[in-house]
């Protein structure tokens, strides 16, 4: 279980596993626009690609790439 | 309460109370005009809102068909698309629908007058802060022009994340309405949708439809006629309460500004809000009348002591409000579903196949675009011969004089020939695009391309800019407002004339069509390698560029990937006639009037021999520095000073000055091409960076970048020619 809870950033987190968004270290503009399209702090998340170039997920019914860049500012647990 | 909750608000607005203004301010004045061919009618403007990708543009499209307006925002680059219809006007005991045939004319008059709706098709948004010009411009507009319906339209299979812009609309006015569109596809996913629970939370009116559903256009017409009209639909907008330490906060930020003699327009509660939430706009014109330290101090402390961020707990709580409105007004909603859109992308999307798929698509995309308007062109092309020969003949029938016969044929028809020949290549590529930015697949080449482009410091939405520009500079400028970033914006300004366009092309294809018509690999590889060359170019200045940018204005990578979807053949049509018609509009002036002056140039004094006309004396003068730089003479020159008012011109020029059939040297024709290629942006793209940028020092950058560039490359590539020929 203590895996399971492990904060991980979104660039690190496996293909098509749920994950929570816990924090997002972002500047102001980029957290904003996260907002807009959904990606949250508390929201689940489902990895829908990540290997090369931007990582993919599904947000509230949405797919939505998101730079690598960015991905790591992205804090998730399982 | 700690918990954030969804009211109702105590105002009630009828039609009527809603006529006047609830916040104060000017009286609301409807207004009333005759649009031609109908009796005195009523205007209504409706704005329609939305997310990108909720078939917003699609709908506004069935509404109004063919009576559109497309323009620009005063001052700004954002595109207003605005329509209308007209809808009978109904009385209230008439049953039977909206047809208008029971009633038709009476004693040769309508007995019923049309209404006059109006729509605005609002720039698609995810929401309405002030993060972009399309924001701003939204929510200016919703505000301060007051349109008589908000309609904001959401996507049903998707409807807590595209409600989330309503749920924004609503603290700014209260004559709002929701359409669920895309109903047929929640349907599949059975996804149910109760529309009354759903008007009950939110307090507005709301329909369900689909788009693909014929009776929709009906249905939403009659939509909005009874939310306009009726009493069917009371207007009780709900107000987001968020938790009680934001209220307070919100409250004391309201109660400093109440009196204000700025932005009164604009509801205090909802300034308040953005105030907290760090909008800059709001903040700086508040800030002209107040002095709002306190506040931020109050922010900060909290932002320290308690890990409480105002910005990032009200969309917090806006999100949380949805989920629960979602949840009590929609069945079948499961989270995480794998769609057919996912299994597709998995091959698509590939990190290995997705490229060769990639290459596969643009190949065949390119061979379709040349191959089917290749037939169409010589067809045209002989057309316009034989046109201008008939006006030539009538010309001299009535004894026109002879330098008015050679304006009238050689300058002003053959321009307008160069022109229109180009008209099928753009109208065939802008179709295919159309075709790929309708089903999805755009949006997914961006995505493949962030990795390559990522190379060089440039986003994948840099891609579409390229591809735009293929076509024409102009839509490839006018495609860089797509990005996010505002330095790759501006780098994709600055170098998308380095992109060959279909004009570029054409001068290219004919150049070695006629001078490596024994060497056809030859012609084909020289091609090949001139667009890797302007490419490259492309991603080096994107890197060079980045140098003085800065890093300061880095907005990462964020894009939605739309699910796909059959392309629709009315979207295909509005897309094209959008991007073609900016084509033709700037055909019609820029290249019609180059056209002119060309002429003009290059046969005054009239009678005298090509070297001592004004083109050819200028092209002369600047000889002395070409001819030892390029090898290019005079006629060279002044084919490519033409060029630079439009390249379509570059081809007649060549055949008027005679040079398609003169002798070069091998050193000298490459490197025509080299430079034809990359050396300045038109005029109509020169004015369109002007515009874009809104700074001359970036325009003066835009043209004199790729003219020294080019220069420096010709001149070596010349030289270096020069030792083996």
């Amino acid at each position: 279980m203590n895996i399971m809870n492990k904060k991980i950033s979104l660039a690190d987190s496996t293909v098509n596993s749920i994950v929570k968004v816990e924090k997002i270290t972002a500047g102001q503009k980029a957290r904003r626009f996260l907002a807009d399209l959904g990606v949250l702090e508390g929201v689940k998340l489902r990895i829908v690609k990540n290997d090369l170039g931007p990582v993919l997920i599904e947000v509230k019914a949405t797919r939505v790439a998101i730079g690598r860049g960015i991905a790591t500012k992205i804090e998730v647990t399982c | 309460m700690r918990r954030s909750r969804f009211n109702q608000g105590k105002r009630r607005y009828t039609r009527k109370s809603r006529g006047g203004k609830p916040r104060g301010g000017k009286p609301h004045i409807r207004r009333i005009f005759t649009p031609p061919g109908s009796d005195h009618t009523i205007e209504h403007r409706i704005a329609f809102l939305g997310n990108p990708n909720v078939g917003k543009s699609s709908l506004f499209n069935m509404l109004t068909g063919g009576h559109q307006h497309i323009g620009n925002w005063p001052g700004k680059t954002v595109e207003k698309k605005e329509g209308h219809y007209l809808f009978p006007r109904r009385i209230d005991n008439w049953i039977g629908g909206i047809s208008r045939k029971p009633i038709e004319k009476k004693e040769g008059h309508l007995l019923l007058s049309d209404e006059y709706f109006s729509i605005i098709d609002l720039p698609g948004a995810y929401s309405l802060s002030a993060h972009s010009e399309e924001e701003l411009i939204t929510r200016k507009y919703v505000v301060e022009e007051e349109p008589d319906l908000v309609c904001v339209i959401v996507d049903a299979t998707r409807l807590e994340r595209t409600s989330y812009i309503a749920l924004q609309a609503l603290e700014l006015t209260d004559n709002i309405a929701l359409i669920v569109n895309m109903m047929d596809l929640a349907e599949k996913e059975s996804i149910q949708i109760d529309r009354h629970k759903l008007e009950k939370q939110l307090g507005i009116p709301v329909l369900l439809v689909s788009a693909f559903d014929n009776s929709c256009i009906i249905r939403i017409k009659k939509f909005l006629y009874d939310a306009l009209h009726t009493e069917k639909y009371t207007f009780t907008p709900a107000y987001l309460i968020y938790s009680q330490k934001l209220e307070t906060m919100i409250n004391s930020v309201s109660r400093q500004i109440n009196n204000r003699e700025i932005l009164q327009d604009y509801p205090t509660r909802w300034l308040s809000i953005k105030v907290l939430e760090g909008d800059k706009w709001v903040i700086s014109k508040l800030e002209e009348e107040y002095v709002l330290d306190d506040i931020f101090k109050k922010i900060e402390k909290l932002k320290i002591s308690e890990n409480f961020d105002p910005a990032d707990e009200i969309p917090k709580r806006k999100y949380r409000a949805l989920k629960s409105i979602v949840k009590k007004s929609v069945i079948g909603l499961e989270d995480f579903k794998e769609k057919k859109s996912d299994k597709v992308d998995k091959v698509v999307m590939h990190k290995f196949w997705g490229y060769p798929i990639l290459i596969l698509i643009y190949a065949v995309f390119f061979l379709i675009t040349f191959s089917a308007s290749g037939p169409v062109i010589s067809g045209l092309d002989s057309l316009f011969i034989s046109f201008s020969e008939i006006v030539r003949g009538w010309l001299l029938a009535i004894n026109s004089p002879a330098f008015l016969t050679s304006l009238i044929v050689d300058g002003i028809l053959s321009g307008i020939t160069a022109v229109l020949l180009f008209v099928p290549i753009i109208i065939i590529f802008y179709i295919l695009i159309a075709v790929m930015e309708d089903s999805g697949y755009l949006a997914r080449s961006a995505y493949l391309m962030d990795i390559v482009l990522g190379k060089f410091g440039l986003q994948g939405t840099a891609f579409l800019s390229m591809i735009m520009g293929l076509g024409c500079n102009v839509t490839g400028v006018l495609a860089a407002r797509t990005i996010k970033s505002e330095r790759d914006r501006i780098s994709m300004i600055l170098t998308n004339s380095f992109i060959p366009c279909a004009a570029t092309l054409g001068v290219l294809t004919s150049i070695t069509s006629i001078f490596f018509k024994t060497k056809p690999w030859f012609a084909a590889l020289l091609m090949l390698i001139l667009y890797a060359m302007s490419f490259l170019l492309v991603f080096l200045s994107a890197m060079f560029f980045r140098l003085f940018l800065g890093k300061s204005d880095t907005m990462p990578l964020i894009i939605e990937i739309p699910e796909y979807r059959m392309p629709r053949l009315k979207n295909i049509f509005h897309l094209t006639w959008e991007r073609a018609g900016v084509f033709i509009k700037k055909a019609g002036t820029f290249i019609f009037l180059a056209s002119i002056v060309i002429w003009i140039a290059s046969n005054i004094p009239y009678g005298a021999s090509p070297q001592e006309t004004i083109a050819g004396y200028i092209g002369s003068g600047l000889a002395f520095i070409t001819e030892p730089l390029f090898g290019f003479d005079w006629k060279i020159v002044v084919t490519l000073l033409f060029g630079i008012a439009a390249k379509e011109v570059v081809i007649s020029a060549l055949s008027i000055l005679g040079l398609l059939t003169a002798a070069w040297t091998t050193p000298q024709i490459i490197a025509f091409l080299v430079f034809q290629m990359t050396y300045a942006p038109c005029f109509a793209t020169l004015a369109i960076i002007k515009s874009e940028t809104k700074s001359w020092k970036m325009t003066a950058i835009g043209f004199f970048y790729p003219l020294i560039l080019t220069s420096l490359i010709t001149a070596a590539v010349y030289h270096i020619l020069l030792l083996f020929f």
